[in-house]
């Protein structure tokens, strides 16, 4: 089991906005998390990110609980998520973005990391993920001058510098055009099949349920369904979801 | 003679000052407004230890070593308070050291500690206060050039992207206050044997302005601007007499006149001009 | 007793602290500036205040004179000052505020003279009331009064009137309110107009509390000032008035209990910092 979000439940000022939320990946998946607008998905995923501490229930990572385990601890165990609103180092260039990730075992304490100069390995490795994401035109060129599209695959760029065992991203196709985002989606894929276990926030329904080999749907802050990306986008409950009509009491239960 | 050792000392004091908070502030991020409060904390801890005897050597490490370590707790209580609100809580840890020290009896209270025994001549001194900043200038541009300073560029530019690539925000903000305070204690430590009475009204607030004032003068984050930026506040009054009659006068129209107009003070300055002249010389044979 | 004479004494100085403070609340609440600066329209209109009284013998015409002058002045900082670099970093704002304010500090110096200046006629300073065995001035009674009198119409205005509606809304969602046809701008000299005022009336009583007007009185109740929004929590105007009332208590108490170890000031930014550490987001504030 590579990630284990168990019986999580979280309210925000008596509001209940996720409540009672399993969610299991397993090693080597490639997941889908949707759900119509307000579902809940941003909230489950702070949560099994850490930066949501949960009312109740846990999260484990490879076995162990990290329910309570700092982001950055996290990161450095392998467990690496990214913004859905980019977060660059604005004044940094988009190559010494990536640089900072990339030396993350020389900056896991501070003392080390003073004494630490040596940048060449891993400005060679930002570069060719950069080369990777198909953004290296733009290495030199400060985050803040960038297009969004850039600074999206930038973000997916730093968290492989980190080099995750699980990968949650979240809404990384947003703000890409359509051939960006087709590009964007199979590298996701590459990235899976080369290890890497994903989980995926996205409003792309269409890529998503091309990539995804199994989809999670969020609604009201509990699940509503899950299975294979075909049968689940057929389900009439998981259309009513989206296009807005409550489903008839009972049905949910279903 | 003795008259231009003491400016070049002072002067060599405030690079010490201006570059630690530059560490703190310029460097990670975390906007200080009590930096003279460790300054004074060192000053007082090495003239405690000097009249009770020990070695000034002794003494001077003792200053900083108390300035780093309440630099620590500052460090500590500053990551449970949002950003804007920092430059509040370390305004009061300045006004707070202020408070109690001119309180305490065996601290002499409003009247400090006079008759601090000094080894050192004029020309000790001053060698000394310029080896340190040279140091501390050679310290500033290694972390830079380090790892460390590439993580404090990330946790001054956005705190959240830097956790999530593994980046231990809170012990890199207390490695900044460490260093950054440790060497205000230092500069003190030096400036207690050096007049040999310290008071309370040294260390105040004013103090701490004057420490930022060099610092975005000569440009918040820039090693070698925060060093003009403490010469040039150092020397001006000294230069030009009827400055000193006005000196808060001019500190504060310069910081605003700084803000208002080149945010990244002399230093970004520099750097804008030559970015102009190198496109005039580029354009000029095409 | 004399624990509530003190608790009148500390209800007095929270009393002129949340005159300054609302203002610092406000102004951080739209802009997210620590406005440091209100320190030099305080101290402005203690000036002008104490000039104004001193010729013509009218406190009622140096308190109008004084709310003119500070009502002047904290625009025109906003729009010299801040409009120019809202865009910049927070600090550069603060540090600018900062110069103005030491500037201006010595400014006042050099016109005035470093030693301060009296009330000619301070009669409100000399009539006195006991009562129950305390005694307290009319300036203290007037300080009281002003506070609850100004802070009840600001409250009114921001409920019951069009430019209050307005003004509100700007403060919840700028870009919401502006999308209605609210006025961002006006809004914004509006609160440093607010704020001003405030101040400046506040300055004047201060002068006559203490019967002086010096160049640095300023400073440190603006400090405090902030040191209050910060406790009262974000932008928050009842959390600012009742951070105002318990900093003055606390000192109050504090200067008398705790006199050996640390002087006033100290009290009010000790008080700040471990209630930070209880509660970071202050004392009603919401967390996160």
């Amino acid at each position: 089991m590579m990630l284990e979000g168990n019986r999580l439940s979280i309210a925000f000022g008596g509001v209940r906005a996720v409540t009672d939320v399993t969610l299991r990946v397993e090693r080597g998946e490639l997941v889908g998390l949707i759900g119509p607008n307000g579902a809940g998905k941003t909230t489950l995923l702070r949560l099994l990110t850490g930066v949501l501490v949960p009312d109740a229930g846990s999260v484990a990572f490879e076995a162990r609980d990290v329910t309570r385990t700092s982001i950055h601890r996290r990161a450095q165990m392998g467990f690496v998520l990214t913004h859905q609103i980019v977060r660059p180092f604005r004044d940094m260039s988009l190559l010494e973005n990536v640089m900072v990730a990339a030396a993350a075992n020389l900056t896991r304490r501070p003392w080390r990391a003073l004494v630490a100069v040596e940048a060449q390995p891993a400005r060679a490795r930002a570069r060719s993920l950069l080369e990777r994401l198909g953004i290296a035109d733009a290495a030199d060129k400060p985050a803040h001058s960038v297009p969004l599209g850039y600074l999206k695959r930038m973000q997916v760029a730093r968290a492989l510098a980190l080099g995750p065992r699980l990968l949650l991203l979240d809404e990384p196709l947003a703000g890409l055009n359509y051939s960006e985002a087709t590009r964007l989606a199979d590298l996701i894929v590459e990235l899976n099949a080369g290890g890497i276990t994903i989980v995926l926030v996205e409003h792309n329904l269409s890529e998503v349920t091309r990539i995804a080999r199994r989809l999670v749907v969020l609604h009201n802050g509990a699940v509503l369904a899950e299975g294979a990306p075909r049968e689940v986008m057929t389900r009439k409950d998981v259309r009513d979801a989206y296009l807005g009509n409550e489903p008839a009491v009972g049905a949910a239960h279903a | 003679m003795d008259y231009y050792l003491s400016v070049a000392t002072f002067g060599a004091l405030n690079v010490i000052l201006a570059l630690g908070l530059n560490l703190i502030s310029g460097f990670c991020g975390q906007v200080s407004l009590g930096h003279a409060a460790f300054y004074g904390l060192g000053a007082y801890a090495a003239a405690l230890c000097s009249v009770a005897g020990l070695p000034f050597p002794v003494a001077v490490v003792a200053g900083m070593l108390v300035a780093g370590i309440f630099g620590i707790v500052v460090g500590i209580a500053a990551l449970r308070v949002r950003e804007d609100f920092l430059a509040i809580v370390t305004m009061g840890v300045g006004f707070l050291f202020l408070g109690v020290v001119r309180k305490q009896q065996w601290l002499g209270a409003e009247m400090g500690i006079a008759k601090i025994p000094s080894p050192l001549d004029k020309w000790g001194y001053a060698l000394l206060a310029i080896g340190a900043a040279v140091a501390l200038v050679l310290l500033s541009l290694h972390v830079r050039r380090s790892w460390m300073g590439r993580a404090f560029g990330a946790v001054a530019q956005d705190e959240d992207a830097a956790r999530s690539i593994g980046i231990d925000v809170a012990g890199y903000k207390i490695a900044a206050f460490f260093i950054g305070t440790a060497a205000a204690g230092l500069a003190g430590g030096i400036y207690a044997h050096m007049t040999q009475i310290i008071v309370p009204d040294a260390f105040n607030f004013i103090q701490s302005i004057t420490i930022l004032a060099m610092v975005v003068i000569g440009g918040i984050g820039s090693t070698l601007g925060v060093v003009a930026g403490a010469v040039l506040l150092t020397l001006m009054p000294e230069m030009f007499r009827f400055i000193n009659d006005y000196k808060l006068l001019v500190y504060g129209t310069l910081l605003l006149a700084v803000m208002r107009f080149s945010p990244e003070g002399v230093a970004g300055l520099v750097r804008r001009l030559a970015r102009t002249a190198q496109a005039r010389g580029g354009r000029r044979p095409a | 007793m004399f624990y509530v004479e003190l608790l009148l004494v500390g209800l007095v100085w929270g009393c002129t602290y949340a005159m300054m403070a609302l203002g610092l609340t406000l102004v951080y609440g739209l802009l997210r500036i620590l406005h440091v600066a209100q320190a030099t329209v305080f101290t402005l209109g203690a000036y002008v205040g104490l000039l104004v009284a001193n010729h013509t013998g009218s406190l009622a015409l140096a308190f109008v004179a004084a709310a003119l002058a500070a009502g002047a002045l904290g625009p025109l900082i906003y729009r010299l000052i801040y409009q120019p670099i809202l865009d910049k970093p927070p600090f550069v704002a603060l540090v600018a505020s900062i110069g103005v304010l030491i500037a201006m500090e010595d400014g006042f110096r050099l016109m005035f003279g470093p030693s301060g200046l009296s009330f000619a006629d301070n009669t409100w300073f000399t009539t006195t009331y006991s009562l129950a065995g305390m005694v307290l001035n009319l300036v203290q009674v007037w300080i009281v009064a002003a506070a609850v009198l100004l802070l009840s119409a600001f409250a009114v205005f921001a409920a019951r009137t069009r430019a209050g509606v307005a003004w509100r809304a700007t403060v919840s969602d700028p870009q919401m309110a502006e999308s209605f046809g609210v006025g961002v701008i006006g809004v914004r000299y509006l609160n440093f107009l607010i704020a001003s005022l405030l101040a400046g009336v506040a300055g004047v009583l201060v002068g006559l509390l203490n019967n002086l007007v010096e160049p640095g009185m300023g400073g440190v109740i603006s400090y405090k000032g902030l040191a209050i929004i910060v406790l009262g929590g974000l932008g928050n105007v009842p959390g600012t008035l009742v951070a105002s009332l318990l900093l003055g208590v606390v000192e109050s108490y504090g200067s008398v209990f705790l006199d050996r170890v640390m002087d006033r000031d100290a009290i009010a930014f000790l008080f700040l910092i471990i209630v930070l550490m209880v509660r970071p987001q202050g004392l009603l504030g919401k967390a996160h």
